[in-house]
């Protein structure tokens, strides 16, 4: 198969780059993993927005003409397809159903997202503890809210969870915040940006404003937070305005923010830099989101948070370029459309300065403490890796090498924020300079038979000899 | 501070001489590079092994099953001293063949090399039905196999563990994040100076850097005429015991997962990991085993190896600048009990120092 854009990820990036780059007369595949467009954000919204947008919220039902836009004959959209690797030249290999496949495309756009921030804190890998966007996945997938349940962290994606429970009549337990007063002290000298962006304001305001009057305590720069139980999750215990608290509860749901998801550019060996108010790695790109690799690009938040419709204008910006790329529209073409796009990409990122700010990650799950699981595939803690940088490790992939962590089957997705601040913080060295896992295939489990069934004689390949293992 | 020796390299090679030097009660500065620098040592395959090496030249074939025999002692002393498990195994290991001509072709060649050596070479050739009866899950398309009784297995990437360990441990200083630009020998002491302008001084060095020896060979009078060839090698989840012996295709380590490898690809310093690569071991992989095709595949990687023209390792003591020596070979596992505990007599010069002459740089034509 051949396209002459692949794009990885139906979210808002990739349905809008999906649809702009078939306006201009590109040829599209688009592989996702889900059985259905939306990305995260959009999850089922084709399916759930009907039935739960009361719940969900019109912010939901936004990504309902998106979802729309990928039905036209020029684009393929791959259902349930797992990207397994990527190389340079834009050969794509995915499965689906325990198929492998390879599609090339001529220009190839990364737009696979945001990753929850792990948030490793005592007691995070006790069943009945999971992250707020798992919460929202039940409630988008199957209608299904968590009851007793504490949200903890930081972030506006907090507020719109609580909002939702609100709405579905399961109230949580408690909000537990971890931002201070200092923080909204701060954020306030970005609140020229956050004006512009007032439509972000007052959606969070008036979330607040529901989550309060159906009465969920809320708690703000909590500190030392723990869960608490022996074979599952039974309370909370944090302290709060000097005094620390308890809350019974069945299900924590922890959230300190998004951070893109490196690993399809990382396993390109796409050069990222630390962006110190994000607390996150960006893939370096230029303003048409083109990376290091002239035919690759990346759109959305993988390519640094700004959130949904952000991602969307991004996506089609990327697909423009793409288009002039392969000569379809001229240069004047691309930037007469690119026009409103940039425009009202800039409108969407004016409040991110002021959020970023306002809504930093809990420092004490950045740095924690030496019990505390941080590899949860392979089971190492802070403490291994702060004695394997006793041993000289200077960055992550010596003590992979040394104790395993990243070595898993989520491939240190997980783990990988996580372990270089850690190093970063033993070595005294900065985030840049200690780096990062070097992310390799399969970006996501695949079967030796799938790889075994696409054996072809690489007859254009002469580099590949027999693989007779001497 | 001036150290007996400067190790140019922390890599299993390196590490295990620096050891061995230290267990002589040599003070020892070992440099290692950073955290993206090619290591082989943390892309090998693991295998301890005899068999196939030295074809051509029984000395290193001897060399291999004297690393191989004292492996047993060195992991002992390693596991004591650190509380690290080595996962080492030496209850013999295979050679797969798919077709009778390849397997009857390599058992004359064994047969050969046996008599070479006083018929000290313990192999046994198993047809498919013996071969099933050691390994159930082995493939039909598997014609048989030859089993060698001084193969083994372990795991590197403890090894190196435990090395960088016991090392500090025993006094040694390990300096990482380096990269060494130059080395010169002045008023008879050596003086290795880093990108950073660190500098060690020490009265030998040895240059154990792997694919960095090419370029640090020729300053100190070495040919090093060593290239990189690429090994692509995968690695499955964990899955319950049922692979009773490693052989050269597959092996299942000791956390679970079965080992598949590799490739040998002539593709200078790129170590970057490929589609038909993956596809081509994981068929010969699903062949030799084929209950293996139902495993997911959870990593995969590339590693370079480090290699000679003629695949043996160089020992030399450079004849330009005395005191300095290379150290390179690509069985740094298999050669690591060796280089702990006999390589350090030959840098002494002891007495007991092992004849290693047919390893020196005078086996290559001036490059």
């Amino acid at each position: 198969m051949q396209a002459d854009l692949v794009v990885i990820g139906a979210g808002p990036a990739g349905m809008a780059a999906a649809a702009t780059a078939t306006e201009a007369g590109l040829s599209v595949v688009i592989l996702d993993e889900q059985a259905r467009a939306g990305g995260q954000i959009y999850r089922d919204v084709t399916r759930s927005a009907a039935r739960r947008g009361d719940i969900l919220g019109q912010d939901y039902s936004a990504g309902l003409p998106l979802a729309a836009g990928l039905e036209q004959p020029s684009i393929t959209h791959v259902t349930r397809a797992t990207v397994w690797q990527i190389a340079p030249d834009g050969a794509v290999a995915y499965s689906v159903d325990g198929r492998g496949a390879i599609v090339h495309g001529r220009r190839v756009l990364l737009a696979t997202g945001a990753l929850e921030r792990p948030m490793p804190v005592p007691g995070w890998t006790l069943p009945g503890v999971m992250t707020a966007g798992a919460g929202q996945i039940l409630i988008k997938e199957s209608g299904v809210v968590a009851g007793r349940a504490v949200l903890a962290g930081s972030g506006p994606l907090l507020y719109l969870i609580a909002a939702q429970m609100v709405r579905a009549g399961t109230p949580p337990l408690a909000l537990v915040e971890t931002q201070s007063r200092r923080d909204t002290v701060a954020a306030l000298r970005h609140l020229g940006g956050a004006l512009r962006g007032w439509r972000y304001l007052v959606k969070g305001l008036s979330m607040l404003a529901e989550i309060r009057r159906a009465g969920v305590p809320r708690y703000t720069a909590a500190s030392d937070i723990a869960v608490a139980g022996t074979d599952r999750a039974e309370a909370l215990s944090f302290v709060a305005g000097g005094k620390r608290h308890r809350i019974a509860c069945e299900t924590v749901f922890l959230h300190h923010g998004v951070v893109p998801n490196m690993q399809a550019a990382r396993s390109l060996d796409i050069p990222h830099r630390w962006n110190a108010a994000q607390a996150c790695f960006v893939p370096e790109t230029d303003p048409w989101g083109r990376t290091e690799i002239p035919n690759v690009f990346i759109a959305g938040d993988g390519a640094g948070i700004g959130g949904a419709k952000a991602a969307e204008q991004a996506g089609r910006l990327a697909a423009l370029e793409a288009a002039r790329d392969l000569d379809r529209i001229s240069a004047d073409a691309r930037d007469r459309a690119a026009a409103p796009v940039r425009a009202a990409l800039r409108g969407e990122l004016a409040v991110r300065p002021f959020l970023d700010r306002a809504y930093p990650p809990y420092a004490a799950a950045l740095q924690p403490a030496d019990a505390t699981v941080v590899c949860r595939c392979e089971e190492v803690t802070a403490g291994d890796i702060r004695g394997y940088a006793a041993l000289g490790c200077k960055g992550p992939n010596q003590t992979k090498a040394f104790g395993r962590p990243g070595m898993g089957p989520c491939q240190g997705r997980y783990c990988g924020l996580t372990v270089v601040s850690i190093l970063a913080a033993e070595t005294g060295q900065g985030m840049d300079e200690t780096g990062y896992y070097r992310v390799r295939p399969p970006l996501k489990p695949v079967t030796l038979g799938e790889l075994a069934a696409m054996e072809e004689t690489p007859a254009e390949d002469p580099a590949v000899m027999a693989a007779d293992g001497r | 501070m001036l150290s007996d020796y400067a190790i140019i390299g922390g890599g299993v090679v390196g590490l295990s001489v620096a050891w061995g030097l230290l267990r002589r009660g040599r003070s020892v500065t070992v440099l290692d590079g950073g955290d993206g620098s090619f290591r082989a040592s943390r892309g090998n395959f693991g295998l301890v092994w005899v068999q196939s090496k030295g074809m051509n030249q029984p000395r290193y074939a001897r060399w291999s099953q004297q690393s191989a025999a004292a492996w047993g002692d060195f992991a002992a002393e390693l596991g004591e001293a650190t509380g690290r498990d080595l996962g080492l195994e030496q209850k013999g290991g295979y050679d797969l063949h798919f077709s009778e001509e390849t397997l009857q072709q390599t058992v004359e060649k064994y047969e050969t090399l046996k008599a070479k050596l006083g018929g000290d070479y313990p192999f046994e050739v198993l047809g498919h039905n013996a071969l099933r009866k050691e390994e159930p899950h082995i493939g039909p398309k598997v014609v048989g196999a030859i089993l060698h009784h001084q193969d083994g297995h372990a795991n590197p990437l403890r090894l190196l563990l435990a090395l960088a360990d016991d090392v500090r441990r025993r006094g040694g200083r390990v300096i990482t994040g380096q990269t060494v630009t130059d080395v010169e020998k002045r008023d008879g002491a050596f003086r290795v100076a880093c990108a950073d302008g660190a500098t060690v001084e020490a009265g030998k060095v040895v240059l154990s850097a792997g694919l960095g020896a090419m370029e640090l060979g020729p300053k100190l009078g070495f040919k090093a005429p060593i290239r990189a060839q690429r090994g692509q090698v995968m690695i499955t989840e964990k899955l319950p015991r049922f692979i009773n012996r490693p052989s050269l295709i597959a092996r299942q380590v000791d956390e679970g997962g079965v080992q598949i490898g590799a490739t040998n690809e002539e593709v200078g310093l790129d170590d970057s990991v490929t589609q038909p690569g993956l596809s081509g071991l994981a068929a010969e992989a699903v062949a030799a085993y084929p209950v293996l095709g139902r495993a997911q595949l959870v990593r995969s990687w590339g590693a370079l190896r480090v290699m000679s023209p003629d695949g043996l390792p160089i020992y030399q003591e450079s004849v330009t600048t005395p005191g300095a020596y290379l150290v390179t070979c690509h069985s740094g596992i298999t050669l690591a009990a060796v280089h702990g505990h006999i390589l350090p007599s030959w840098l002494e010069g002891a007495g007991d120092a092992p004849d290693l002459e047919v390893f020196s740089e005078d086996r290559f034509a001036v490059s």
